[in-house]
């Protein structure tokens, strides 16, 4: 009962309105046995990691449909180093060309899931993720 | 120990890793609780409990920023189920609190009850003792909202509110036990229905049948999403927490109730001590085997089972 639960933060960042795939994937990521919370549409870099920092998720993961990104994940791990959370794990889902994957990367993301991943593959990664960390 | 420490000198990152710590049950978070519960009791412990749909994140979040509004520093835990099915949760309280969250100062946690019965998790009273130690004056903890049953939250807190809607249903589901004997005060939410008027007055007539001497149990209207009727509410929730404080029935009650919540805890550490007896042991699967076989019932199942553990 009082086993260790990943526990999931799925946050819709900036001005985009559209949120059905961070549901789908809060719902998936439920169904995997996690703890998900899911910050609602709408929210500052600030916002999420104050929500972040206060239910101490273990993974971030982002749903970005509108472009920005690299902006709002830039803004995201200065805030993160800002805070002294820099060890939690971030993820990025949503509308990302191909040739930003390694961009997002190299700013210290470690998985990024483009619109049409599997959940699966999202679900394995945590798992796999969280085992090591 | 670091962590305690730092919690009593307001530090929030270290707060919300020892409820995880709490939660994970290990004896680290149960060390560090025994530090700072010497610093508790003073705060104003506040249950929301309801229906699911009934508005009881709504009316935390406008009840918390109106608190901070009159200066005080507010906590809020929110209680979701876990599922029985693949053990997950998902955790949308604080979805309704925009304006908590925005609000400096307040710290919201968001909870699984991890399976734990009576609409709070195990941690949760750990949780609160942590909120207390960090500085919060009001912490209001929002039960899972199965309703009738929540009745866990009633011992770990000081005031309870129940929240119901006038789509509550018939006059026999106030007759029944648990959810409104529970309430200190009864909101009404969701008042812009036609009804609202008349079932509030049939509450009112009912309640005040039932509850002869003592506190007084106020219903009132509020429409949580506009805000209206707070200010009522928020008069009432400080009346009965004065009442608690000078009257010699309010501090036996939480005395008492504070027996009752480690009774409670000591199920669980019984039913864990148990678990690690059975596991393995020849006696106790053939106690199940001889009961599938339907050699044997299920309640002399349980006790021959208990015997094992030497309980």
């Amino acid at each position: 009962m009082h086993e260790k639960s990943i526990k999931v933060l799925i946050a819709k960042p900036g001005l985009d309105g559209h949120d059905r795939g961070a549901k789908v994937v809060s719902h998936a990521l439920k169904e995997a046995g996690m703890e998900v919370i899911y910050s609602g549409l709408h929210k500052t870099i600030d916002q999420i990691v104050r929500i972040a920092l206060q239910e101490d998720v273990d993974i971030i993961g982002l749903s970005i449909m509108t472009g920005a990104h690299i902006p709002i994940v830039e803004k995201l791990m200065k805030k993160m180093r800002e805070e002294d959370i820099i060890g939690k794990t971030v993820f990025v889902g949503g509308v990302i060309p191909a040739k930003d994957v390694s961009k997002l990367k190299g700013l210290g993301v470690a998985g990024v899931f483009p619109g049409g991943t599997p959940l699966s593959e999202t679900i394995e990664f945590i798992k796999t993720h969280m085992k090591k960390a | 120990m670091d962590l305690a420490k730092k919690v009593l000198q307001g530090d929030e990152k270290s707060a919300a890793r020892l409820i995880s710590m709490i939660e994970e049950g290990g004896d680290e978070g149960h060390r560090a609780i025994s530090l700072l519960f010497p610093h508790t009791g003073k705060a104003h412990i506040i249950g929301v409990t309801g229906t699911p749909g009934a508005g009881k994140s709504t009316l935390i979040n406008k009840l918390a920023v109106n608190f901070a509004g009159k200066g005080k520093k507010v906590g809020i835990i929110a209680v979701d189920p876990t599922s029985s099915k693949d053990n997950g949760a998902l955790l949308g309280d604080r979805l309704r609190m925009r304006d908590a969250e925005k609000t400096e100062g307040i710290f919201i946690r968001s909870m699984a009850n991890r399976g734990y019965p009576g609409g709070i998790s195990q941690a949760t009273a750990g949780a609160v003792y942590v909120l207390e130690a960090l500085g919060k004056e009001i912490i209001m903890v929002e039960t899972v909202g199965a309703g009738q049953t929540d009745m866990q939250i009633y011992f770990l807190c000081n005031t309870i509110i129940t929240i119901l809607t006038p789509d509550y249903g018939d006059e026999i589901q106030l007759m029944k036990a648990g959810l409104l004997e529970t309430g200190d005060i009864v909101a009404i939410n969701k008042t812009d229905n036609i009804r609202a008027e008349d079932i509030s007055t049939d509450i009112a007539a009912y309640i005040c049948q039932t509850k002869t001497k003592g506190w007084q149990t106020p219903v009132l209207t509020v429409q949580a999403k506009e805000g209206s009727g707070i200010e009522s509410l928020i008069d009432a929730i400080n009346a009965h927490f004065v009442y608690l404080n000078k009257n010699t029935h309010g501090k036996d009650l939480k005395k008492e109730k504070l027996k009752i919540l480690m009774f409670a805890l000591l199920k669980e550490e019984i039913w864990k001590n148990a678990l690690n007896a059975w596991a393995g042991d020849k006696r106790f699967e053939g106690i199940v085997k001889k009961l599938q076989k339907r050699e044997i019932d299920p309640y002399a199942a349980a006790r021959k089972a208990l015997k094992i553990t030497g309980l």
